[in-house]
Parts: structure tokens; sequence; C-alpha cells
């Protein structure tokens, strides 16, 4: 079987999924997830979404960011479909529908 | 002198007090436990710059007095328990020690730091190190209290695991909390079990190489330390007071640590699984099982499954360390240390336990038994496996052992620890088990071929831990974690399965960890811009050390370790994973990506980006030149410069 034919408005929604900690910059407990179903016009990048999506959380802006405000920086793991970026996608590579982005703190060990 | 002491030590010399730069004693403490002689020894304020404490001054203790032929049980061998400059001073976690020595799993150098009051107390009886070396007659403690320092008898406290020894000593002393620091090793230390580990304070584990081993040969069953009285002054105290505030807020709120300071490293538990970092079942799968609930292991719900209290470190301010209690089943009531991740991942999730309760409380039973986590989790998962597929056959163990099996686990462990049976074996590692057993016992085990067990991730989905803990000198991850990298100009991201950009990326952090482990400070505190390390260390010192200076001074540690290994015949022949522990993962996130494709071209990467020579291992002669090593060059290119 193919794939299900998506409708038009399916098709342009993307998830951001933020993980753990980083909700804290989105002002949840700094636990947990929280999902949001982003629009996003055909052709838009991960990049294209993303700032969009941070620049309604500036705490998130701040640490998502490198001082280019244009790469990621340092601190937050960027994942598209679970893989991380640079393996599938790259900051320019365009979304398509249902298409997850999640955001993931980077520290961790122990 | 105490009716039960040996030994006293002698009137320390104060010759150069004046000229002792802020934040230091001044003085290292010598023990020799064959002779009983106890001594101090002063260093100069020109050693102190250039090898600042902790490792970097264990490195070269190591290095002088630590030939070819001392293995890591001789007699010979060097126990260096040493703190740092920032020990003692109001910056938060600066109670730790780095232990050094010739460890008992790789038979090279060891570097491995704990925390709790040790540093501090240590500091405060005036002394920056303690130097053990010989083996005593039969089983002492040695009590350090300002300038009493002696030897007393331990034959009592055999069989104690390490928090009863604890207890026993505070009771003896009549001194508890942190009036007392204790460290000492538990019954796999006295039986020397390989990866025997060092454990203080209830709950701070010195965990790698087997140094318990070492501490358990030399029949040192414990070291405590009365909180001294001495005066620790630092050179600009207001200085010190402005970088720790710093630090302190860096911690709590910038993006790199923040979680760390209010969860500690409860949050890698889930954040891991996510990337397919969290190892389960002995490298076996990356899924969690259907009946888990991975939002059942968020950091919070970790922690707030247990009646807990923190169980801060000295002069620390984190939301780290936590003791709690068992709350329901056979040992409800129980105290237990709250997990770190490198807990939930050594006694849960590699073992196949998924019970946060069961785990909370084998985690426990391993530090007071007490051995390394890592190894205990790698070892475990293996003979379950072995157990499941047939390598290890029940009655070779005496018992079934299936994944999951807490209670299981902890019987193996006292196996272990008393070497009774196949736990004589099993002591010795699961790289010496694996390779005695051949076949497909040893396909199925997770070690590097230098002997180092790696730390509870799933490399195979962590590329940069994979290939430091293979390259690194001192028995566990020498340069990871990376964190803020743009500070010595790498670029912030990497893709974590381009193995050249990895390489690069651990090439370039390579001297932060080796500094950090030289300051007598936790490397969770350190979790802050180097340039407010560098601010604390001047105000400390009076010195004005830099971003720069700092990096050029761990990467010289590193050079001093790596000669020294090289010296025990520890070279690049032996700086690779074994076949499961370098295996491609067959499912969850990191499905299909291979890092032994790419290895190679990783160690080519590695060894042209930190001057050491690809074929040898020997550090370049232009780098040591670069390091200001010149004094190492005949001994490893055979001729004086």
């Amino acid at each position: 079987m193919g794939e299900e034919a998506l409708s038009p408005l399916e098709a342009l929604r993307c998830t951001v999924e933020v993980v753990s900690w980083v909700t804290k910059f989105i002002g949840g407990p700094g636990a947990g997830r929280k999902e949001f179903e982003e629009p996003f016009v055909p052709g838009e990048t991960v990049r294209d979404v993303l700032q969009r999506f941070s620049g309604r959380y500036p705490e998130l802006d701040a640490a998502l960011w490198d001082a280019s405000k244009k790469d990621i920086g340092e601190h937050i793991e960027v994942m598209v479909n679970d893989a991380v970026l640079g393996l599938t996608h790259t900051l320019d590579t365009p979304l398509r529908g249902h298409d997850r982005i999640t955001l993931l703190g980077q520290y961790m060990g122990g | 002198m105490s009716p039960t002491a040996l030994t006293r030590m002698k009137a320390a010399p104060h010759a150069h007090a004046e000229e002792i730069p802020g934040g230091y004693a001044g003085k290292l403490l010598r023990v020799n436990l064959t002779t009983g002689k106890i001594w101090s020894q002063p260093w100069t304020p020109d050693d102190m710059r250039l090898y600042v404490g902790g490792v970097g001054l264990g490195a070269k203790i190591l290095y002088d007095e630590v030939g070819p032929r001392v293995n890591w049980d001789h007699p010979d061998n060097r126990l260096i328990l040493a703190t740092g400059p920032l020990a003692g001073l109001p910056v938060w976690g600066t109670g730790g020690l780095t232990v050094v020595t010739r460890g008992a799993m790789t038979n090279g150098a060891t570097s491995t730091q704990a925390n709790g009051f040790f540093g501090a107390c240590l500091k405060f009886s005036g002394y920056d190190a303690i130097v053990i070396q010989g083996r005593a007659p039969r089983w002492v403690s040695l009590y350090i209290n300002d300038d009493a320092v002696e030897l007393r008898d331990a034959r009592h406290l055999l069989g104690k695991d390490t928090w009863e020894t604890q207890d026993a000593l505070s009771a003896e002393h009549g001194l508890s909390g942190h009036r007392l620091s204790v460290y000492s090793i538990g019954p796999a230390g006295e039986n020397l079990v390989r990866f025997a580990a060092i454990q203080g304070d209830y709950g701070h584990v010195a965990s790698k190489n087997g140094c318990g081993a070492v501490m358990g040969k030399k029949r040192l069953k414990a070291v405590c330390i009365v909180r001294g009285t001495r005066a620790l002054a630092a050179a600009d105290s207001r200085g010190v007071i402005q970088a720790a505030d710093d630090i302190a807020h860096d911690l709590k709120t910038d993006p790199s640590a923040r979680s760390l300071y209010e969860w500690g490293t409860l949050p890698a538990v889930t954040g891991l699984y996510k990337m397919g970092v969290l190892p389960i079942k002995n490298y076996t799968t990356n899924l969690a099982p259907p009946d888990v609930n991975m939002a059942d292991w968020e950091g919070p719900k970790l922690r707030q499954g247990f009646d807990h209290r923190g169980h801060q470190c000295s002069a620390c301010g984190m939301h780290h360390c936590h003791i709690q209690v068992i709350p329901k089943g056979k040992h409800k009531g129980e105290l237990v240390d709250e997990p770190e991740y490198e807990g939930w991942s050594g006694a849960g999730w590699a073992i196949g336990c998924t019970d946060p309760v069961a785990v909370a409380w084998l985690n426990t039973r391993i530090d007071r038994a007490c051995v390394d986590v890592n190894e205990f989790g790698w070892l475990c998962g293996w003979v379950m496996e072995g157990i499941e597929t047939g390598y290890i056959t029940r009655a070779q163990l005496g018992f079934d052992l299936r994944w999951g099996d807490a209670e299981g686990a902890a019987r193996l462990l006292q196996l272990i620890s008393h070497r009774k049976g196949l736990g004589d074996l099993l002591a010795e590692g699961v790289k010496r088990a694996a390779e005695k057993l051949g076949g497909a016992a040893q396909d199925a085990a997770i070690y590097t071929l230098k002997g180092a067990s790696p730390r509870g991730h799933d490399h195979r989905a962590r590329w940069d831990e994979m290939l430091d803990t293979c390259t690194a000198s001192t028995g566990t991850l020498e340069s990871g974690i990376p964190v803020h990298v743009t500070e010595v100009g790498l670029p912030p991201r990497i893709n974590p399965f381009n193995g050249e950009e990895v390489a690069q990326q651990v090439a370039g952090i390579r001297g932060r960890r080796h500094f950090e482990d030289s300051l007598g400070a936790c490397i969770f505190t350190t979790r802050t811009r180097l340039e407010n390390i560098c601010r604390a260390l001047s105000a400390a010192t009076g010195w004005h050390y830099t971003v720069d200076e700092s990096v050029r001074f761990g990467r010289r540690t590193a050079a001093i370790l790596r000669a020294f290994n090289l010296r025990c015949g520890i070279g690049p022949e032996v700086e690779h994973p074994s076949k499961r522990y370098g295996s491609t993962p067959t499912d969850g996130p990191a499905k299909g990506q291979a890092i032994g494709q790419q290895w190679g071209k990783m160690l080519d990467t590695w060894y042209t980006l930190v001057g050491y020579d690809r074929k040898t291992g020997r550090p370049k002669p232009e780098t040591l030149k670069k390091l200001g090593l010149d004094w190492l060059h005949k001994d490893l290119w055979g001729k004086k410069r």
C-alpha cells in the first residue's frame, strides 16, 4: 500500500516537540514534553520553521541559536523525524507534511 | 599517640611559606606503608604553576616515580589522592579529589574524580595531596587530623562495605557529617577485584581503572580526615567570590548547565534514549520494552518517586546529589544514594532492569561493595546474555540470572566481590573473562582492547566518547564531554556520525578535562566557560592564568600520561573497541550507523590534530616542544634534543 494521500491542510503542518529541560525556555516545567502543530508553506525549511517558532519565546531564541542567529548554537540538539540534524535533514532542507522537529537538551552524561 | 597508632609523622618544614601561592597548602603528605614512615614534602611555587594539582600533579609524580616494571599490584606503585588550588575555597563543588595511580584494568595510568568533603578536609589539614607507596604488613587505615597523621590498625574493618566502614570510623572518632571525610574500599577492593573502586562520604566514587584494587593491594582499607583547622587563604578573596558568583550564575542560567543545576544527571536517561545512546541489555537493542513508559524516566519523576533530601558536597549549591529512601518492596526504608545517570544505566538499562526502585537499590549495593558501576553493568549484562544464549550456564554460575533481575545481580555482585565460584573469573572484568571463554562470549562483551571500561552510554551512537575512551590514557574518558566548544575555536555543532568531524572535535577539546581535574573542583561545577574558571584560579593563586594556558596545561598533562602508558607498553595497537562495542546498532535512532567503517580515518585525523605519531603513538618532537615537554624527548625518542 502506498503513502496515504494528505489533504492540502495536513501537508502544511509539522510538529515541533520540546523535550525535558528545554521546556523551561517556553514556560514549561523543565520535564516532560510539549508539542506544537506548526503551519508552514511549501518550500519552507527546518530553519524557517524553527526561527518562527523560537521567535515566540525569547529564552528559547537565545538558547537555540548562535550569535549570528542563523545557525544552531551548541546547547540544544535538533532532531528531525528522530534523526539528529545532519543525517536526513539540514537546516536548509524543505519540510514535508507531518515532519517532526524535536528540541532536546544537548548535555547528557554522568 | 593513639594506642592503635603504628606511626606518627614528623614535623613538616615551612621554609617557603611566604612564597606559597594562595589556594595551596604547600605540602604533599607522603606515606610509605611498607615502613610506616610518614612525612610531608613541600613543593615549589614553580611546580604548582606547572602541574597545578589533581591529575596534573599526579601525572608528574606517576611518571617520575612509577617505572615500567612497577605494575599496578607492585608495592612501589603510587596511589595519589590529590586536590587542587580551588579545593576548600567557596567555589561550588570544591571538596573533591582526583585519584591517580597505575590502575588494575589497563595496567596503565588512571585519573578518576570523586567529590564530597575529602578535598576540603585535606586542604584544611595542610596538604595538597597524599602520595601513598608501599604495602602495609597488615591492614591499616590512614588517619589525618591536622599534624596528627597515623596509620591505624584496620583489621576490625575488614569485610565491611564502604558505608559500614564510614559508620564505624565515624563512631570511633565521634565525628560525622562534614566533620570527618572517609574514603574507603569495600570487600571488592579487599579481594582485589580488578574493577574495584574507592568510595567516600556516602555515595561519591572514584571508580575507574581499578583504583580500589590498588588500594586493596596496599592493604589500606580507608583514609579518614578530620576537617582540619589550618587557614587556607586566597590571594584575592574578593576576586574568588566574584568569580564563584559568576560561575554559580552561569550554572543556574546557562542552557548548557541549567538542567544539571536543577536535576543533576537524571534528565540524561530520556534524553539519551531519544538519541539511541542509552545502552539497553548489553547493546542488544536500543528500544525500551513495550511496557515501559519513558515519561516515567524523566528526571523529576525519578527524583520525586522517592522520599529524598539534598546531599551536597563542600560549598556546592547544585541540586545534584541526593540521598533517598527505598519506598516499597523488600528493601523498603533503606537509605540509598540517588543514582547518577551512570547508575540508572549500569545498574538498570544495561542489564535490562527498568524498575527505578530496584535500580536505586542495586546502585547503592554496587557502591558499597564497591566496584565501578559501568564495568559491573557491562559484566552483568554480558552474563545475563550468556545465560540466555548459552555461553554461560546456570550450573557454572550456580543460579539463574535473567534480564532485569536486580536481586540476582546483587547476588552476582557478592560472588564477584568475594571471588567465589565463577565470581573469581568475573572479578577480572568483562574483557579478561570474555577472552578466557572466547567464541560467542568474546563477541558479546563490551570493552576496549586497552582494558578501560566504557561509560554507561551506547557509544555506537556517541562516537566522540568511543574515540575518546579508546585513545585516552586515563582509563576512562579524558577529553569529553564537549562543553562551550566555541570558546576554543570549534564549531558549535557537528554531525555525530561524521567520523572526520567527530575526531576534530575530540582532538580540539583536548586539555580542558585535564585542567578541570587539576583544580580540586567537580567536573559538573566546572561546566562553565574556561574564562570563568581561569578567573577563579587567578584570584585564588595570584597568578594571571589565561584560557590559552589552561588548554596548554591540559594537553601537557595528557602528553605526560601518554608517555607513561607508552613506557608501560600500552600503545596504538590497543586503541580499538571490542567487536560488540564497535558494532552497528540494529534498531533505534542510530540504526545502521557504522562506526567501524570510519574508525581508521577517525584515528588518523585525531592523531594528526593532537600532534602524536600515528604509528608509535608518541607525542611528536614538535608537540613536546610546543607543550614545554622537552624533558620527555629523550625518553620517547631515544636521544636528547
